[in-house]
């Protein structure tokens, strides 16, 4: 019973991606997978996903990282500024690799060093970021690329699709091999699951979780160059709920957020569909937005509440 | 047996867990005015048929009657109420609380004036529960991570004694405790059978049975062997129902050659560590020696072996690993000094508890089961293998978590951990707790290997036969500092080494 159970478990994430594909599918009359609505709806989950795989690391060692989305927006602000500066998608590359990583740096040593739960310094610094964003950007709300000095080259779809693929697969591909086939992954676990025996173990938390978040800062700069290549745009209220969406799929996607033992990568890309799917489709059923992020909140708290349940009652005292 | 001194009585009791037969239609009877000892190697099932009368969880299939009537507690709460009390393997008390909110978890309400709970009141009354069984010394109080693991174990017995069992179930407690942890939970035993109670309990410590218990049941692979009155024990016959074949005679080291080389590996010099419990220690350890470490509650004696493996504060002094001449740091500067440290209280400090056996077993050999930056699948599954081989380790599986596994294999792939990882100095602190006799001395011989392989040994263990045993010098700690040194000898008995330590 038990081990069928335990193997049960592990598909749950794809039956509730299936399950929310189905729903929407009838609800929206098929709508959802209609071709224009797949294509925008390929387009947000490879974002959401990006960010996601490189915060199975972060959250799985134990650090519960809030200022997803802030860090997202001042990637793709910084990112888009030095584009329109210099006419360059490498430099806008680079800017955006380089934002990425001294936020998250940042974030790596607050969690390595600071006493105080990193969940309050990421709340504030995810407020502080928008706030930062909000100063850059003065009087505008969106930039553009087509304002550049040098005109950057614009994509079609086909292009697009092929850099996407690109980008995703690779990070993907990466990040299962550092996960899964290097001591890396065992050491996020090790940590997450339990942070004395992982001391004890002679683990050097620092260097892991440095790490963990210099993955997260390449995850959050690709979705951001990948964003800016195609939309050629970027307002200030970019990526705003790309922290709690992350939180989410990672949840849907089977990993519990408090990271440990069953931290796994597919958690990040299978949770980033099912939530994308669930955000337009919530959105093309015409509901409010109010009513959308209630019902997000709900769904959030139920994942939560399962997964919490199943592990307390296999604890029992003996 | 008179069967009006029948208590309880299961018929046909099984417990599976997916593939895993725990218990196999078991006939269990326990009887009033008796200590009935629960004996069977690690796995057996003891836990299990316990926790399952004590309501902590359902039996698969089966019929149990406790005082005659039939019986199935849903919760620990309602098998207390009908007055069955259990001190439990594993942790047993909630953290970040009080001792006195622990001892009456549940029953605040008992203390309730005007609408809000009197704290004095309740503390008055733990304190009086703590007196009851003689451990005047605890402050009710206190939080509860005050205290050392094995007053959180007499705490535990304070509670479950408040509520006036009838039956009183002790399982495997007794190896993490000092002589007096045990003389107090032996007169409590030794008080309820006497009030014509019941107690059923639970150890590895076959001496310790024999002279507590009135009966003996053997259980093996699930399995009820055998039923037997004070008597017919005979320690090869027990060893044997437990078993199922003859055992070894080997048990402890063979040789009483207790000389090392002069060569120190080890120097700590004047060590006094941040929780006060040591003060201006001094020691040396040899290449190839076995130190044993013992001494009363609150001696030192845990301290001292992690304040030698960097875990623990020191305010003056120093340990030096002198190979190197370096001054340790901290637990992973002294691993790569080639250290390894295997922690008492291994569900908190030494197990990932929610993580496979393979991922808490390779976490600390890693360097081993690598190929560059890559990590081996097979040459990892080899080395787990290794160990749960080695250490007949009960499991399903090695993708198994360890918090399905029973008490004693967790113990199992503590020890596993760091064997596997051929450290040249390994502090064992309590190596074979919850082990059975089995497993013990296959341990036993594979630390005897390694002392020939000219590693350091230092084991910390509050079991003095297993330390007059094993150890070529033994050290005996009191109140933090250095009572009495032995070497290793024949007329070595352990009436001298209790007087060193009181
Ligand atoms: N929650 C669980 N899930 C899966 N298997 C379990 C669970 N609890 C116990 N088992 C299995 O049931 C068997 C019996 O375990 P039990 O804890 O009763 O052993 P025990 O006799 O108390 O051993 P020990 O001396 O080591 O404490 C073991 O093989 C154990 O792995
Ligand atoms: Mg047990």
């Amino acid at each position: 019973m038990k081990k069928s159970w335990e193997t049960i478990r592990n598909y749950f994430p794809i039956f509730g991606f299936v399950i929310v594909v189905v729903f929407f599918s009838i609800a929206t009359k098929g709508a959802i997978l209609s071709g224009t609505s797949l294509q925008s709806l390929l387009n947000q989950a490879i974002a959401t996903a990006l960010v996601s795989i490189g915060s199975v690391f972060v959250f799985g060692c134990g650090c519960f990282d809030m200022s997803m989305g802030g860090t997202l927006c001042m990637t793709a602000v910084l990112g888009g500024y030095a584009g329109i500066a210099s006419g360059s998608i490498f430099v806008m590359a680079l800017a955006c690799l380089a934002t990425a990583l001294v936020l998250s740096l940042l974030k790596g040593l607050f969690a390595a060093y600071v006493e105080v739960p990193l969940f309050i310094v990421t709340i504030v610094l995810g407020f502080v970021l928008s706030a930062l964003v909000l100063v850059i950007m003065g009087t505008e709300t969106t930039i553009l690329l087509n304002d550049a000095v040098k005109p950057i080259p614009s994509f079609n779809f086909t292009q697009m699709s092929a850099i996407n693929i690109v980008a995703l697969a690779g990070f993907f591909i990466v990040c299962v091999i550092l996960f899964n086939f290097t001591a890396l992954g065992r050491k996020v676990k090790i940590l997450g699951g339990n942070p004395v025996t992982a001391r004890q173990t002679g683990l050097n938390s620092v260097n892991i979780k440095l790490i963990s978040f210099i993955i997260s800062g390449v995850g959050v700069a690709l979705a951001a160059l990948v964003a800016l290549l195609r939309i050629r745009s970027v307002g200030s209220t970019y990526g705003a709920d790309m922290g709690t969406d992350v939180m989410i799929a990672l949840v849907l996607g089977g990993m519990p957020l408090t990271g440990g033992p069953r931290t796994r990568i597919s958690a990040g890309i299978i949770g980033a569909l099912t939530i994308t799917v669930l955000n337009s489709g919530l959105s093309m059923l015409g509901l409010d937005l109010a009513i959308i992020q209630i019902f997000r909140a709900v769904i959030y708290l139920a994942v939560v509440y399962v997964a919490s349940m199943t592990y307390r009652t296999n604890l029992l005292p003996r | 047996m008179n069967e009006d001194k029948l208590i309880i009585e299961t018929r046909q009791l099984c417990k599976n867990f997916g593939p895993t037969i725990a218990l196999n239609h078991v006939d269990l009877k326990i009887y009033r005015g008796q200590i009935t000892g629960l004996i069977g190697e690690n796995g057996s099932g003891k836990s299990t048929i316990t926790s399952i009368l004590a309501g902590m969880q359902p039996a698969s299939s089966g019929e149990m009657f406790f005082k005659g009537k039939p019986h199935k507690p849903s919760t620990m709460i309602e098998g207390a109420a009908l007055g069955i009390g259990m001190i439990v393997q594993e942790q047993g008390y909630v953290s970040g609380i009080s001792i006195a909110q622990n001892i009456f978890l549940g029953e605040e309400g008992r203390f309730r004036r005007h609408g809000i709970i009197s704290r004095s009141a309740m503390v008055k009354a733990a304190q009086e529960a703590l007196n009851n069984i003689g451990c005047n010394d605890i402050d009710a109080s206190w939080y509860i991570e005050q205290i050392d693991l094995q007053d959180r174990k007499l705490v535990e017995l304070a509670r479950v004694m408040a509520s006036n069992p009838e039956v009183l179930v002790v399982d495997e407690t007794t190896t993490a405790l000092s002589q007096r942890g045990r003389s107090i939970i032996y007169d409590i035993m030794r008080r309820m059978r006497d009030e014509d109670k019941a107690v059923i309990f639970i150890s590895h410590d076959l001496d310790e049975l024999m002279e507590v218990c009135d009966r003996m049941v053997v259980l093996r692979d699930g399995n009820l062997i055998t039923d037997l009155d004070k008597p017919e024990f005979e320690p090869n016959l027990i060893k044997r129902h437990m078993v199922g074949r003859d055992m070894g005679e080997k048990y402890y080291r063979e040789d009483y050659d207790g000389t090392v080389s002069d060569e120190v590996v080890l120097d700590v010099d004047n060590v006094t560590s941040g929780s006060g419990l040591l003060i201006n220690f001094s020691m040396q350890v040899h290449k190839g020696e076995i130190l044993g470490i013992g001494g009363l509650s609150h001696c030192g004696m845990h301290e001292l072996g992690k304040v030698v493996f960097g875990e623990e504060k020191i305010l003056t002094g120093s340990v030096t690993h002198v190979p190197s001449g370096q001054k340790i740091r901290d637990a992973r500067h002294a691993i790569k000094l080639g250290m390894g440290y295997v922690s008492k209280d291994r569900d908190h400090e030494a197990l990932v508890l929610s993580a496979s056996i393979r991922d808490n077993i390779s976490s600390a050999g890693l360097d081993k089961i690598n190929d560059g930056p890559f990590i081996l699948p097979n040459k990892e599954k080899a080395y787990v293998n290794q160990q749960v081989q080695t250490l007949s380790i009960k499991c399903a599986s090695i993708n198994q978590n360890v918090q399905y596994l029973s008490g004693g294999n967790k113990q199992k792939v503590v020890f596993g951990k760091w064997i596997g990882r051929d450290c040249d100095i390994l502090i064992l602190d309590c190596p074979t707790r919850g082990v059975d006799v089995g497993v013990k001395a296959a341990m036993y011989a594979l630390i005897d290997d390694m002392k020939r392989q000219g590693k350091t040994i230092i084991m910390i263990s509050e079991e003095l036969a297993e330390l007059i045993g094993m150890a070529d010098r033994l050290l005996i700690l009191k109140d933090g500092s250095l009572a009495g040194e032995f070497q290793r000898s024949r007329q070595l008995t352990e009436h001298e080494i209790i007087e060193c330590m009181i």
